[in-house]
């Protein structure tokens, strides 16, 4: 595909990094000069200077013949202008990033009105999956496919007996159910059978959900039933208006603790149901007062990850059952997980992994980042004609780094073994490094073009470099 | 230091290079050399050897930093020389080393300065491999292993970078290896027309596979001892050569530009017709002082000035006529012209006009602040404002240039050649130009100079090609220490 991204701040370098690659052209746009010069550095971009709400730019840059733009520079005014502009030219899909709360009733309005593709709102995408986490029964539960009939979960390895140090081929404990990445110190494992347990890792379990509820409701110490009633959330930002909003109208308790009055005073009328208290988040007599140690729950949002760290650490002393930090530098999530903090969250890495899953949209159903981006859980639809149909997959050449954890055969769950044969139309739920995408496309998507087009372009669908 | 990755770039740099020397091996046997045959197959299997060593070295992590870049560049330009010499010693058409490797030196950079007097004498296939190396270095080596494993392409900006000519490469592509493969189909697609040309002009198919790899990689070598001089009679090819340099040096990304039908942007291009004015006032000028003292017609005179100052300026060094004969001021301008050097992004040495019209500027710039010390002037080339790392890095660039060639002036005097020999071989040198005054001028070559002379000006070839920073850089103790 021929991307623009119009932006090039965390999210934007976020997408550009998820996405450059064999499978797709990527241009990226922005104003400043070494926003541009560390993606190109880094990344295989193409980099171009300028204000893209620009009619001449976009013009320049052939956005007639682009498949997808995404603005996600900092105002939320300047993507919808560029994603108006962008199709009106004939761009035929657009993305944009709208994140301020007032324009959050109006999205419909964006995506019908205005033909905006999709909107992705990082505070209200951090806040549902917050409120996914606290409202969940286990905490161990991470994501779920194939409507619910599979489930991906998180396990310590210390808390299952008889796994750590053997290899996986050796292991019984887990019945209709498969590792399908191990994370060890700060380290994303694709494992194979001879992949060796060892005591610190952390397993994800995919499987049929029935099955792997079943392990963790057998070895108790792997999560209890736990719903957060009270919760406490620190800063009063956007992402906390969103998370308040949701929790209180399932019925939770929420008490917000923002500094600023005035905010306080929005909080408080726009949130009539919440508890808002003017006060210094990180004051601990305060947060004492108001009975830190009686709550289910701690968000911490405030606007700097030293802080989240800091208070969600506190919390977990004070004997708050779940505390989750939002932390801005993606790379920061799996060690503050490391700390016993119970979920780090990265707006930006939420927000790529919604817009990835929007850009594969045809062809992979659901996509979710996981680990900091390192690698990548993915559900898609087997199409009639992919390579590996009716091939053992033992002698398919899965490449390493890749894993098919599940499959569903008409609502059947299957966890695939070696004599395992894929037909068209199963539904594959796959553990991917993400930098071996490419190689697992090989396997599910045939080369549309001719063996000459493949040598010179090393991908499909590119006769038409415009960018200047 | 990522070593494991860059001895794997190494090793698959190694392994093309032992590709390419399979087009020598065919003309060898065909020309039935025995010597030259053996040669090359040794060299060839000493190359893949060593290329399937390094390129097997287990790589611990993909990553790339400006650090390992630069050294696969600087190493990689360094490696490559190194082997391309083994088949001039091996062969025995070379027997000293140090010739050799001054030979391969000046074929990959582009320079054209020779120290071998008898060319003729050479076999079929070793004469042809010097051209080649004219050609896989002019538009650069790295760049072609970028285009051939575009698995390179995710780290190879960095590459790419350090080995394209100019201040500010451009990529034109979302993907390099993209770029790369349009640049090296350009470059082919050039060549490829200009060995038709030279062919139709009446030389045989080996001649035109030589002159044409010496005109578009902009390097010099000719398969005669005294360049072009004893050609100089046939018109066509004379017009069809000068062309060729001269295109040559102009920014393949324009071409690009002018297949994708954007002939305004490429016709607004300042450096382009700066490009155009210098050459157009060099040719004048020279045709003014050489008409009538010279050369006794018009056209002779337009003949000879146009392929002389497209060759000087660049950087080719192929020769029509002993311009060391020619009056003061003609030598004074080309001697010039050896500072110019064809447009970034092309296959030329030296400078580069868009570096010299970048200083024009911000001279410009200068002057009129004293007239206005608070106007706000900023560097604006093609409609856009250059960075001011990026013409802080173009003046640096030019008194650096200054300054190796004063120094390297010094040294060259050492061999007590005449004040304008040891400048000219080191400008003709460190252009890559391949051919000075004196000494070193056009009947002369590089022939008479010690060793240890040979091996300095190699330096200084290698340094010009790569434009100074990449090769000092790793030159200085701060680049080895973690």
């Amino acid at each position: 595909m021929d991307i623009l991204i119009v932006g090039m701040g965390k999210l934007g370098y976020k997408l550009a990094e998820t996405l450059a690659g064999p499978e797709h052209d990527v241009t990226v746009v922005d104003l400043d000069e070494q926003a541009l010069a560390r993606a190109v550095n880094r990344l295989d971009v193409l980099p171009v200077k300028g204000n893209g709400a620009q009619l001449q730019l976009l013009e320049d840059l052939g956005v007639r013949k682009k498949d997808l733009v995404v603005a996600v520079t900092s105002s939320d005014e300047t993507n919808v202008l560029i994603c108006l502009t962008a199709k009106k030219l004939g761009c035929p899909r657009v993305a944009a990033r709208v994140r301020n709360p007032e324009y959050a009733g109006q999205i419909d309005f964006y995506k019908e009105q205005l033909q905006l593709d999709f909107i992705t709102n990082p505070e209200l995408d951090t806040a549902n999956e917050v409120a996914r986490y606290l409202l969940r029964g286990y905490s161990a539960h991470l994501e779920s496919f194939a409507g619910g009939r599979v489930g991906l979960f998180e396990v310590p390895a210390s808390a299952v007996p008889g796994v750590v140090g053997r290899t996986l081929a050796a292991v019984d404990a887990f019945q209709d159910m498969l590792v399908g990445a191990i994370y060890r110190s700060g380290e994303v494992i694709i494992p194979s059978g001879a992949t060796v347990v060892e005591s610190e890792d952390v397993l994800h379990l995919i499987g049929r959900r029935e099955a792997v509820t079943a392990l963790i409701r057998e070895h108790s110490s792997l999560g209890q039933r736990h719903v957060a009633k009270r919760v406490m959330i620190l800063g009063g930002g956007k992402a906390a208006f969103y998370l308040a909003s949701r929790l209180l109208t399932s019925g939770l308790s929420v008490k917000i603790i923002e500094q600023d009055e005035e905010r306080c005073n929005y909080l408080a009328a726009q949130l009539p149901g919440a508890l808002v208290i003017c006060g210094d988040g990180t004051d601990l007599d305060l947060l004492q007062d108001e009975n830190l140690s009686e709550m289910d729950a701690l968000v911490s949002f405030t606007g700097h990850d030293e802080e989240n760290l800091m208070l969600a650490l506190l919390g977990k002393q004070h004997g708050v059952g779940k505390v989750v930090a939002k932390v801005s530098r993606s790379n920061f999530v799996p060690i503050i997980e490391e700390l016993g903090i119970d979920r780090a969250v990265n707006p930006v890495l939420i927000s790529a992994g919604e817009l990835v899953r929007f850009i594969q949209g045809g062809q992979i159903a659901s996509l979710s980042l996981i680990f900091g981006g390192q690698a990548e859980v993915m559900e898609f639809v087997v199409p009639p004609d992919a390579p590996i149909i009716g091939v053992k997959l033992a002698e398919a050449r899965i490449p390493p780094g890749v894993i098919l954890g599940s499959i569903v055969r008409r609502g059947q769950v299957f966890i695939p073994k070696g004599d395992f044969v894929v037909q068209a139309q199963d539904r594959v739920i796959a553990f991917c490094l993400h930098r071996q995408l490419p190689e697992l496309n090989k396997l599910f998507y045939p080369k549309r073009r001719g063996l000459g087009h493949e040598l010179w372009f090393g991908r499909k669908g590119s006769g038409k470099h415009s960018a200047d | 230091m990522n070593f494991g990755l860059v001895a794997r770039v190494l090793g698959n740099i190694l392994l093309i290079e032992g590709g390419a020397l399979t087009i020598p091996l065919g003309i060898s046997l065909y020309f039935r050399e025995r010597g030259a045959v053996i040669g090359i197959l040794l060299s060839m299997g000493i190359l893949g050897l060593t290329g399937l060593f390094l390129s097997n070295v287990p790589v611990r992590s993909p990553r790339l930093k400006a650090r390992e870049a630069v050294a696969i560049v600087t190493l990689g330009w360094v490696i490559v020389s190194f082997f391309a010499a083994l088949p001039l010693v091996l062969s025995g058409a070379v027997p000293s080393f140090v010739d050799a490797l001054f030979e391969a030196v000046s074929g990959l950079t582009t320079t054209g300065a020779t120290v071998i007097t008898q060319v003729e004498m050479l076999p079929k296939g070793i004469l042809l491999w010097r051209s080649l190396l004219h050609w896989l270095g002019g538009m650069g080596i790295l760049v072609l292993t970028l285009a051939i494993l575009p698995t390179l392409g995710v780290v190879g900006f960095q590459v790419f970078k350090a080995e394209s000519p100019g201040p500010t490469p451009d990529k034109f592509t979302p993907r390099l290896a993209a770029t790369s493969k349009i640049l090296y189909t350009i470059y082919t697609a050039l060549t490829a027309l200009m060995v038709i040309a030279v062919r139709a002009a009446g030389v045989s198919w080996l001649d035109s596979f030589i002159l044409a790899f010496g005109a578009v990689g902009t390097g010099g070598f000719a398969p005669f001892s005294d360049s072009l001089m004893g050609l100089s009679p046939n018109r066509v090819l004379m017009v069809v050569l000068a062309a060729s340099m001269f295109l040559s040096g102009v920014n393949f990304a324009l071409y690009y530009d002018l297949l994708k039908g954007r002939w305004k942007q490429v016709w607004s291009n300042s450096e382009l017709r700066l490009y155009l004015g210098i050459t157009a006032a060099a040719v004048l000028a020279l045709s003014l002082n050489l008409y009538g003292r010279v050369y006794g017609t018009l056209g002779e005179t337009l003949r000879q000035a146009w392929f002389q100052v497209s060759s000087i300026m660049t950087t080719t060094g192929y020769t029509s006529a002993d311009f060391d004969l020619w009056p003061s001021f003609s030598k004074a301008v080309l001697f010039a012209l050896m500072f110019v050097g064809g447009s970034a992004g092309s296959t030329s040495g030296s400078v580069k006009v868009v570096r010299l019209l970048v200083t024009a500027k911000v001279v410009k710039r200068e002057i009129n602040r004293v007239l206005h010390p608070q106007a706000a002037r900023p560097v604006i080339i093609n409609g856009r404002v250059m960075s001011s790392d990026v013409v802080q890095g173009v003046v640096s660039f030019l008194l650096l240039y200054v300054a190796v060639f004063a120094l390297g002036s010094l040294v060259i005097s050492l061999e007590g050649v005449d004040l304008l020999s040891a400048m000219s071989a080191v400008a003709a040198t460190l252009g890559n130009v391949g051919v000075g005054f004196g000494a070193v001028g056009p009947t002369a070559g590089f022939v008479g100079l010690s060793s240890a002379s040979k091996l300095f000006l190699s330096f200084l070839m290698l340094l010009g090609r790569l434009e100074l920073f990449p090769l000092l850089a790793v030159l200085s103790p701060n680049f080895w220490r973690e």
